[in-house]
C-alpha cells in the first residue's frame, strides 16, 4: 500500500522539473527510449511515481542513473511533458537524498545560497591572500596543497558515507541477497562506466556527444593528477609540462562547446539548464582555462607581476573543490558508474 | 372488355464482366426471348449507364411496350434507378421488375458457371412471372398537419421548438414539470461555455415565449395519442399551479411559503436543500411563477390565509391538438447510486456529482462539508455505468468531462484542494481533451482501474479512504485519504416513461428510446412521424442534445412541410368478404396498422393506410387468407416459384 503525495511534485519543481504532471501515461517515451528494456523500463514509470509522490519507490530506484539524457523522450512527448528533464531532477534530487549533509539539496534549491557560498569561499581566499601578504609562492604551495587535502577530506568524509547511503537505499533495502562473489564480479560495470561511458554510446544520435564527454573526463583526470600528483606548477620535466598545457586546453576547449549549445538550447536536453548545470560546465572551464594561462604566465616569467590569475586560479579551484565536486554535480561521475555498479548487482 | 396482351421489355446487364465472366448473358437472352410477354430481349455492357438508360426509354416510347425487367445487381444498388427509367418514359413505375443475377448468381456460382446460367435464366423468368401480374400503382397521399408537439422542455426541446418555429409551423412544447429547462437549469457552471446552465435556460426560455407560434405548456402531460403521422390526435392533462398569476403580490407569496409546514428533500439541488410544498421559483427556473406541489401538500390552508393569490379551486384540465409529428425530447434521470455503493449513504462524506457541482457553486473562500475544510477530493468514474455486474453496461458520454471540468472549476476557485480520479480509461474526447490536458497541468492525479480491479471506498469511523490497484503504476495499490469522495454517476433512463409506452416507442438494449439506425436515420423511430432527441436516445452532453434536436426538428418538418404525405402503395389488403376477425394479424402487426372495424354489420380487419409498411407479417396468419399485399399477391408469388422450379 502506497499512500499518494502530492506535496513531492511539487518539491521536484524546485530540483527543474518541469511540467512533468501533464503527462497522460502514453508511454511514448519509453518507446522512443534506446535504452530502456522489457526489465528495466523507463521513464514513464518514472515519471508516474514521481507525480503519484512515490518517494520510496524512487529512492530504491536506479532508473534515473541509467538514463543518459539524449531528449529523445521529450521531443517526442505528445503532452510536453518533458520526461527527460524529469530523469535530470529525478538525479539531482537522488544527490541529494543521498547526501547526508543535506547541502547538495540546499544547493540545487537555492540559487541565493549557492551564490552565498561562492562569495564566502572567493572572500576567503582573498583573506589568506591578504594575511599572506600576496607571498605567491607560499600560496601556490598552500593551493597545491589544498588540492590533494580537499580530495582526501571529501572523499572521506563526504562521499564514503553517501555512496553507503546509495548503496543502503538501492541494494541493500531491497529484497534480494546479493552474493559476495556477485560484488567482486560486478567490479567491471564499475569501470567501464567511471571512465568510459559506454551506456551512453547506445543512445540514439549520441557519438560525438559520447566523445566530448569522454576525452573530457580524460582531460580532467589527467590535469588533475598532472597538478596534484606530477606538481605541474612547478615541474622541471618538459613532457609533463606539454601534457598539462594538452589535457588543460581539453578541457577548456570541451566545456566550450558545453556551454555553447546550453545556450543555443537546440536539443531537448540543454533546455531547461539550471544553476547547477551552468555552475559545472563554467567552473570546469574555469578551471581549465585559469590553470592553462597560470602555467603559461609561469613559462614567459610574468606571473609575478600578474598575482591575481592565481589568485582567481585559487579561488576557482576552491569552489570547484569545496561546493561545486561534494554538493553539485560532479557527484554524478560517482553515482552514475556506482549506480551501474549496483544495478548489475541486482540483475538476476 | 379483353385485356390487350402485355408487352415488355428484358435488359440482361453484363456488369462490365461481373455477371458476364460466369453467367452466359447471350444464353439467358436466348432463353427468354421466347416468352410470350416478351417483346424485346438485349444484352448490355452496364444496364446502369447513361447511354442504355436512354436506349430504354426510346425502346419502350417506340414500342409501345407495358414494362421492362433489368437483370442486373442488387435491387438495392438500381431499382430506383429503373423505376425512374420507366416514369422517364410515362410507364407507372410501379409496373418496373427487377432481376438479380449478380449477387443471387454470378458472384454466389463463380466457380459453377453452367450452374450460374441455369440460375440466372430461372430468375429471370420469375422476373416475367411478376411483371405479368405487376400494376400500375399509385402513392397514398394524406393530409398533414403543420404542426409539431415536442415533448419536454430541456435544452433539447426548447431548441427543437425554437428552430421549428423558425418554419411555417405551430410547435406545443409539452413539459411534464412546473419549468422549463431539465437538467441544465439546475447547473451553474458547464463545460465549454462562459454561460451558465442557468443562464443558457433563460436564454432559450426568453426566445421560447418570443415567439406567437410556440404555445408552451407546463405541468402537462400527454395522456392520450390517436391517429399516425400527418395527423395526431393528443390528450393532455394540464395540471394547474393553484396560483392566481392576475392577482400576484410577492410579498403575500413569500409569506405563503413562509408559513407552509411542509418540508420535503430539493430535487434541484440534488437533495442538498429542502424546499416547501409550496414553492418560489429558483433562479434558472421558468416560468418564474410560484407554484402547489399538489402531491406533498396537506392541504392545511396555511398559505390560503396568508396569500390571495393561492387559489385550490384552480381545476386540472384535458386540452386536445392534433398534431402532425411528434418529438420527445424526455431527457434522463441522474442514476442514483445504491445504499452501499462506494460507501454512498454510509459515510456523509460521500456524494455525487450534482451535489459536488453544487457545493462548489454555493460555496466561497474554503470548501467545507460537515463543518470540515476539503482538501482532498476522490472522484470515483463510472458509477451506475459500465457496470460489469449490473444493467447499465453504457458509457454515460458527459461524465468523464464533466469531472475534468467540476475538477478545475473547484481547484480554481479552492486552490489548496488536490484532485484524484479513479477512473477507467477517461473518455474526454474530441476537443473536450483540452480540459483533460488542463486539468493534469494544474496536478490533477489520475489514478486508473479496470472491470475486475474497481476503486474500494473505505469508511473506517471519521476517516474515508479510497483505494485501487492503478494499472498505470504496475497494478500497485494506492491509497488516498479523502475528505470528500464524489460519485461520477452517469445517466438512466427516465423511471417515468409512460408517455413512451403511449406511443410504443421501441427500446434499445440500454432501455434508452432506440432510433431507426444509428448512423442513417438517427433521429427517426420505428414509429412513423415520432422523433426522438436529447438524452432520451441515450446519454448527450448539451451539444449533442442540441445537434439531435435540430436533426429531430429538422426530420419532423420535412416530413410535414408539404401539407400532404406520400406514402408507399405496396401494402397489405384486407378482402372483407373473406375476413372473419379472428385478430390474429392485429397481434402480428408490428405497426398497429390493423383496425378493428364495422362493415356492412360486420367486423372485420381493416389496414391503416399510413401506418402499414407492407411488411407481410398479417399474411401467413391470416387463415381464410384475406390479406394480400399489393404488388406481392398470392397469384404473384405463386406464378414466380413456378417459374423458379
Amino acid at each position: 500500500m502506497a499512500k499518494i503525495n502530492p506535496a513531492f511534485g511539487k518539491e521536484l519543481k524546485k530540483y527543474g522539473a518541469v511540467n512533468f504532471n501533464a503527462c497522460y501515461n502514453c508511454g511514448n517515451c519509453t518507446a522512443v527510449c534506446s535504452l530502456s528494456t522489457e526489465d528495466v523500463s523507463f521513464p514513464r514509470e518514472m515519471v508516474r511515481l514521481s507525480a503519484l509522490g512515490l518517494e520510496d519507490e524512487i529512492t530504491s530506484s536506479l532508473k534515473p542513473w541509467e538514463c543518459y539524457y539524449c531528449g529523445e523522450c521529450s521531443t517526442h512527448c505528445p503532452q510536453e511533458a518533458n520526461p527527460g528533464e524529469l530523469m535530470m531532477s529525478l538525479r539531482r534530487w537522488l544527490t541529494a537524498k543521498y547526501d547526508w549533509t543535506g547541502l547538495s539539496g540546499l544547493m540545487y534549491k537555492s540559487l541565493p545560497a549557492t551564490i552565498v557560498a561562492f562569495i564566502l569561499t572567493f572572500a576567503a581566499v582573498l583573506v589568506f591572500a591578504f594575511m599572506n601578504n600576496f607571498n605567491l609562492d607560499h600560496i601556490m604551495h598552500v593551493g597545491h596543497l589544498f588540492e590533494a587535502i580537499a580530495i582526501g577530506t571529501i572523499m572521506v568524509v563526504i562521499f564514503i558515507p553517501n555512496i553507503a547511503r546509495m548503496w543502503y537505499f538501492t541494494v541493500l533495502r531491497g529484497e534480494d541477497k546479493v552474493s559476495v562473489k556477485k560484488y567482486f564480479s560486478s567490479l567491471g560495470e564499475f569501470f567501464v562506466t567511471m571512465f568510459v561511458q559506454k551506456r551512453a554510446l547506445d543512445c540514439d544520435d549520441n557519438r560525438f556527444r559520447w566523445f566530448e564527454h569522454f576525452i573530457l573526463v580524460l582531460g580532467y583526470l589527467s590535469l588533475l593528477f598532472t597538478t596534484v600528483f606530477l606538481d605541474w606548477f612547478s615541474t622541471p620535466y618538459l613532457a609533463v609540462n606539454i601534457f598539462g598545457y594538452l589535457v588543460s586546453a581539453i578541457v577548456f576547449v570541451v566545456t566550450i562547446d558545453f556551454v555553447g549549445s546550453r545556450i543555443k538550447k537546440k536539443k531537448a536536453l540543454n533546455k531547461h539548464s539550471q544553476p547547477s548545470d551552468w555552475f559545472f560546465v563554467i567552473w570546469l572551464f574555469l578551471m581549465g582555462f585559469t590553470a592553462f594561462f597560470v602555467r603559461l604566465f609561469i613559462d614567459l616569467d610574468i606571473i609575478e607581476s600578474n598575482k591575481w590569475l592565481y589568485i582567481i586560479h585559487f579561488t576557482v579551484l576552491v569552489q570547484w573543490a569545496l561546493i561545486i565536486v561534494p554538493f553539485g554535480k560532479w557527484t554524478h561521475f560517482l553515482y552514475r558508474s556506482f549506480a551501474m555498479y549496483f544495478a548489475k548487482l541486482k540483475e538476476k | 372488355m379483353e385485356k390487350k396482351p402485355k408487352k415488355i421489355g428484358v435488359y440482361i446487364c453484363h456488369c462490365g464482366g461481373n455477371i458476364s465472366d460466369y453467367v452466359d448473358v447471350e444464353k439467358v437472352r436466348q432463353s427468354v426471348e421466347g416468352e410470350d410477354i416478351v417483346f424485346i430481349a438485349k444484352t448490355t455492357m452496364f444496364a446502369c449507364s447513361d447511354a442504355n438508360q436512354r436506349d430504354m426509354v426510346e425502346d419502350i416510347k417506340a414500342n409501345d411496350l407495358d414494362g421492362v425487367i433489368v437483370a442486373s445487381c442488387s435491387p438495392k444498388l438500381h431499382l430506383l434507378t429503373f423505376r425512374n427509367v420507366s416514369v422517364r418514359a410515362d410507364l407507372n413505375k410501379y409496373t418496373y421488375v427487377h432481376a438479380n443475377i449478380r449477387e443471387q448468381a454470378s458472384w454466389a456460382h463463380s466457380d459453377n458457371k453452367a450452374g450460374a446460367t441455369e440460375k440466372a435464366i430461372h430468375l429471370v423468368k420469375a422476373a416475367i412471372a411478376k411483371s405479368r401480374y405487376a400494376e400500375a400503382l399509385e402513392t397514398n397521399k394524406v393530409k398533414a398537419i403543420k404542426a409539431v408537439a415536442v415533448v419536454g422542455a430541456g435544452v433539447a426541446g426548447m431548441k427543437a421548438a425554437l428552430s421549428l418555429s423558425e418554419k411555417d409551423c405551430e410547435v406545443l412544447l409539452i413539459e411534464k414539470e412546473p419549468f422549463v429547462g431539465g437538467r441544465v437549469a439546475q447547473w451553474d457552471a458547464i463545460a465549454g461555455t462562459k454561460e451558465s446552465g442557468k443562464e443558457m435556460v433563460k436564454r432559450l426560455y426568453d426566445e421560447v415565449i418570443k415567439r406567437s407560434n410556440i404555445t408552451i405548456m407546463t405541468n402537462s402531460e400527454v395522456i392520450e395519442n390517436k391517429g399516425s403521422v400527418g395527423n395526431i390526435a393528443l390528450k393532455i392533462r394540464k395540471i394547474p399551479r393553484y396560483i392566481n398569476t392576475s392577482d400576484f403580490k410577492p410579498e403575500e407569496l413569500k409569506k405563503a411559503v413562509s408559513v407552509c409546514p411542509v418540508e420535503v428533500s430539493d430535487e434541484f439541488s440534488f437533495g442538498l436543500t429542502k424546499r416547501k410544498a409550496i414553492y418560489e421559483s429558483e433562479p434558472g427556473e421558468y416560468p418564474q411563477i410560484p407554484v402547489v406541489d399538489m402531491k406533498n401538500c396537506t392541504r392545511c390552508g396555511a398559505c390560503e390565509k396568508v396569500c390571495k393569490a393561492v387559489d385550490f379551486s384552480e381545476k386540472e384540465e384535458i386540452v386536445e391538438f392534433a398534431v402532425g409529428s411528434v418529438l420527445m425530447a424526455t431527457g434522463f434521470d441522474p442514476y442514483t447510486p445504491a445504499q452501499g455503493e462506494y460507501g454512498y449513504g454510509e459515510s456523509s462524506k460521500v456524494v455525487t456529482l450534482g451535489q459536488f457541482k453544487q457545493m462548489v457553486a454555493d460555496q466561497n473562500g474554503k470548501l467545507m462539508h460537515n463543518g470540515k475544510q476539503v482538501k482532498n477530493i476522490a472522484y470515483i468514474y463510472c458509477v451506475g455505468s459500465r457496470q460489469t455486474e449490473g444493467e447499465n453496461t453504457y458509457c454515460s458520454r458527459n461524465c468523464c468531462t464533466a469531472t475534468i471540468f467540476s475538477a478545475i472549476t473547484a481547484k480554481q476557485k479552492f486552490t489548496d484542494i488536490n484532485n484524484y480520479h479513479f477512473n477507467r480509461g477517461i473518455r474526454s474526447y474530441g476537443k473536450q481533451e483540452i480540459m483533460y490536458a488542463d486539468s493534469l497541468r494544474q496536478g490533477d492525479i489520475y489514478l486508473q482501474g479496470n472491470d475486475d480491479n474497481l476503486p474500494e471506498v473505505i469508511v473506517n469511523g471519521n476517516k474515508t479512504s479510497v483505494k485501487v490497484n492503478d494499472i498505470l503504476t504496475a497494478g500497485k495499490e494506492v491509497e488516498v485519504d479523502a475528505d470528500l469522495v464524489v460519485l461520477v454517476t452517469g445517466m438512466v433512463p427516465r423511471a417515468d416513461h409512460s408517455v413512451g409506452t403511449l406511443f410504443k416507442l421501441p427500446k434499445g438494449r440500454d432501455k434508452f428510446y432506440t432510433e431507426v439506425h444509428m448512423k442513417l436515420r438517427p433521429v427517426e423511430t420505428a414509429i412513423d412521424g415520432v422523433t426522438i432527441a436529447g438524452t432520451c436516445q441515450g446519454p448527450k452532453n448539451i451539444a449533442e442534445s442540441v445537434n439531435s434536436a435540430l436533426a429531430a426538428s429538422t426530420k419532423a418538418y420535412s416530413i410535414l412541410s408539404k401539407g400532404e404525405l406520400e406514402t408507399d402503395p405496396q401494402i397489405a389488403r384486407i378482402d372483407a368478404e373473406k375476413c372473419t376477425w379472428c385478430g390474429a394479424c392485429e397481434e402480428a402487426c408490428p405497426f398497429d396498422a390493423i383496425l378493428k372495424v364495422e362493415k356492412d354489420g360486420k367486423t372485420v380487419a381493416e389496414i391503416n393506410n399510413t401506418v402499414c409498411k407492407g411488411c407481410g407479417m398479417c399474411a401467413p396468419v391470416c387463415e381464410p387468407d384475406a390479406v394480400n399485399l399489393i404488388a406481392y399477391s398470392s397469384e404473384m408469388i405463386t406464378s414466380m416459384i413456378d417459374a423458379l422450379a
